[in-house]
């Protein structure tokens, strides 16, 4: 008996320096922490992604800015830009190469539904990236402040964490 | 969504009508003398003829081709020819000799005449010369040479003109879609295309 | 480089079997120029034949041009090469004010000259940075986001954008410009200008710089001339063809300022073109904001339905890639007929296939990287 109190004793000394937590929980932290996105820029969106892995935006706060060229090694594919036909195969296929867990943001107006690009009788541009797999998070903008990949990206973390690392900000 | 909304007739200004390219280029316009009224009141504008097209100097006149001298500052280049599709060709080695460069091959589909029309940009280097070389094809046979031996710069140029016209460039080593995808059959640029 | 006989033999001398095989760069790929993929050929680490293949990001500008009216077509004017979106709405709205005979006031022309000259110092930033990814270096990407920031921050102010500024209007521009922008804008000259002699001895006399850019990628005046080359491409070959000089519009007429060329040809001399174009943009904005003249910004008596007469009309400018032209034909409705885009991409790019025969693969992206290539300009 009191080996046992004396143990719920040290737990509860202890709280304010361990953490003690479900397995998923922890492996959503750290998932929601170190988001690796997948260089894949195709358009006027990608100058912004960038911006944002630059110094004033700076996605490194957020453990984003380790950029992958390789799909292999990325688990999120951030789809900054217009996605043609001719380059949907491509897409999947960087899509289908991605392990699991893997999650996708499509930034832009053209990635959320074709943009600017859809008038009557075109004929290259899909509408939306989420005609071919299935998306987590979508920014609108054309294109969006590098702030609004960011909240992009916050808001995804929430999906992963079920918590918000920071509070919205509100406009006065 | 059909973004161009039709404006009921009558109520939109006009712009001030230009002179119209055959204008500019005719050496003589006959204005005829009768419609000069002596009568004290101005008649309205539209009526008064515009006054007659100075002849511009042809910058290419010691080629022996049939260019016209253009007012730049109302359309933007200097000479322009309009030549048979055999002899587009031939005008672009004399122009190669001049020493200008291709500055884009494009076509336009003129389907009310049943036509389509290639269009040679030309600009120089090294003095404000800007030439347009025209030539009409049938448009159910759309085919022309290629200048691809002059300036190899023109073989993107007539791949992006096959693709989105269809014209077929004799000669060109891979007329394959540049553009589109690789396994497109369709000419978007043309008017009856419809997807 | 290794000369183009060697590469072609599938027994080299010493008898040993040479095998040629086919790898694919992009269409996604890091380096930060869109989607573009080049086949190529390559025999070991040399290059047999590079085959650019476009279309990745096909986005039907030129058919958009005969579904729009001409204001309708202005956001796409900026995104066909949305680095460098000022002067390309300069082009489009150029042409339609030559063919409709509108007079721009002088003050929007001065205020279009200023906000494209630093249009085109932000365009360079981005190329610089990402040209220096390319080779290797992350670190100047940063520094040039920083100043890119600053330049944005100016920008944001008047048009409300940061990238795809729709700003120049059929007849002028949208809105004046005040005094926290004519004041920020100097302050930015006076500051940008160290950092340009900073960027100069930290990276452009770098020894790995030099061995990585001098004598890489020769291009000739003649290859330049025959495949339509133009910008700093032709003016690192030795040609001073600039639009602004040649064919002047807007108000460059009245500016002071030098076209930077240089003979070499090769990755370095383009290099320092567009380094020096910076120094030189520099200059145009001051001697602009200094004779800034004041008035309207807007023409009068801009039709609201704008129907061009019918013809064919074209205009040139200078973009940050080189010459930029558009053709627009018109058979006397509200939309055109035909909205034909010259963009000097495409013709960079063309002469890849020829220059980098026989090149090293690094060095053939080094080559790449100095044409300053975006893809959606090539695709549209």
């Amino acid at each position: 008996m009191e080996a046992q109190d004396d143990s719920a004793q040290a737990l509860k000394d202890c709280a304010p320096y361990v953490k003690f937590a479900k397995l998923d929980e922890l492996l959503a932290l750290g998932r929601a922490n170190s988001l690796w996105p997948l260089t894949f820029g195709l358009a006027c969106c990608a100058i912004e992604m960038m911006a944002a892995g630059a110094s004033r935006f700076d996605l490194a706060r957020f453990g984003a800015e380790v950029f992958r060229p390789s799909p292999r090694q990325a688990d999120l594919m951030i789809i900054a830009g217009t996605v043609n036909k001719k380059m949907a195969a491509a897409v999947k296929t960087l899509y289908d190469q991605m392990p699991e867990p893997k999650w996708v943001i499509a930034m832009g107006n053209c990635a959320i539904s074709g943009g600017p690009f859809v008038f009557p009788g075109q004929y290259a541009v899909i509408e939306g990236v989420d005609k071919l797999f299935p998306v987590d998070v979508y920014i609108p903008g054309c294109p969006p402040r590098p702030e609004a990949l960011i909240e992009g990206l916050l808001k995804l973390e929430e999906k992963l964490t079920g918590k918000r690392r920071w509070p919205v900000v509100k406009s006065e | 969504m059909n973004l161009i909304t039709p404006q009921p007739p009558g109520n939109t200004p006009q712009p001030v009508p230009a002179s119209t390219p055959a204008a500019a280029a005719a050496p003589t316009v006959a204005s005829p003398a009768g419609q000069q009224s002596a009568v004290a009141s101005k008649p309205p504008a539209a009526l008064v003829p515009p006054p007659p097209a100075p002849v511009l100097p042809n910058p290419l006149a010691h080629l022996s081709l049939p260019f016209r001298g253009v007012d730049y500052a109302a359309k933007g280049y200097h000479a322009e020819a309009t030549v048979a599709p055999d002899q587009v060709v031939s005008v672009a080695e004399q122009l190669d000799k001049e020493g200008l460069s291709l500055d884009t091959i494009t076509g336009v589909d003129w389907m009310a005449e049943g036509q389509m029309e290639v269009v040679y940009d030309y600009f120089h280097p090294a003095k404000a010369l800007r030439v347009v070389v025209r030539a009409r094809i049938p448009r159910d046979n759309p085919e022309i040479a290629t200048i691809l031996k002059v300036f190899p710069g023109a073989n993107w140029h007539e791949r992006e003109t096959h693709d989105f016209f269809g014209i077929r460039f004799l000669g060109h080593p891979n007329l394959t879609p540049f553009l589109l995808p690789e396994d497109a059959d369709y000419h978007p640029l043309r008017k009856d295309f419809a997807q | 480089m290794i000369a183009k006989e060697q590469l072609k033999t599938e027994i080299s001398a010493d008898g040993a079997p040479r095998e040629t095989f086919v790898i694919n760069l992009g269409p996604q790929h890091p380096a930060t120029h869109g989607v573009l993929r080049v086949k190529m050929t390559m025999d070991g680490e040399y290059i047999v034949r590079a085959e650019p293949v476009c279309g990745y990001i096909h986005r039907m500008q030129e058919k958009m041009g005969e579904n729009r009216t001409y204001a309708q077509f202005l956001p796409n004017t900026s995104r066909i090469d949305y680095l460098s979106a000022m002067t390309y709405t300069h082009g489009f709205v150029g042409a339609v004010e030559r063919a409709a005979k509108l007079q721009v006031p002088p003050r929007a022309e001065y205020i279009r000259v200023i906000t494209s000259e630093m249009n085109r110092i932000s365009s360079h930033l981005v190329w610089w940075g990402a040209f220096l990814l390319d080779l290797g270096g992350f670190t100047p990407l940063l520094y040039a986001f920083d100043d890119r920031e600053k330049i944005l921050d100016l920008l944001e102010g008047i048009t409300g954008s940061r990238l795809t500024y729709s700003y120049f209007r059929i007849g002028g521009v949208y809105n004046d410009i005040d005094d926290t922008f004519i004041q920020g804008t100097r302050a930015f000259v006076a500051q940008m200008r160290p950092r340009l002699k900073m960027y100069r001895s930290l990276v452009t006399d770098n020894i790995i710089l030099r061995k990585r850019l001098v004598e890489i990628g020769p291009i000739s005046k003649e290859m330049c001339r025959k495949y339509g080359a133009t910008g700093p491409v032709i003016r690192g070959s030795g040609v001073p063809y600039d639009v602004r000089r040649v064919e002047p519009y807007s108000a460059y007429s009245e500016f002071d300022f030098v076209i930077p060329v240089l003979d070499a040809g090769d990755s370095m001399a383009r290099y320092l073109v567009r380094m020096e174009e910076m120094v030189q943009s520099l200059r145009i904005i001051e001697q602009a904001l200094d004779k800034l003249p004041g008035g309207p910004v807007m023409a009068e008596k801009i039709p609201r339905v704008l129907k061009l007469p019918a013809g064919d009309y074209c205009y040139a400018v200078e973009a940050a890639r080189g010459r930029f032209a558009v053709r627009i034909v018109s058979d006397n409705k509200e939309i055109p007929y035909r909205v034909k885009l010259r963009t000097p991409s495409l013709s960079n790019l063309s002469l890849f296939e020829e220059a980098s025969e026989g090149m090293l693969l690094p060095d053939a992206l080094a080559l790449m990287g100095s044409l300053d290539l975006v893809i959606p300009d090539i695709d549209r």
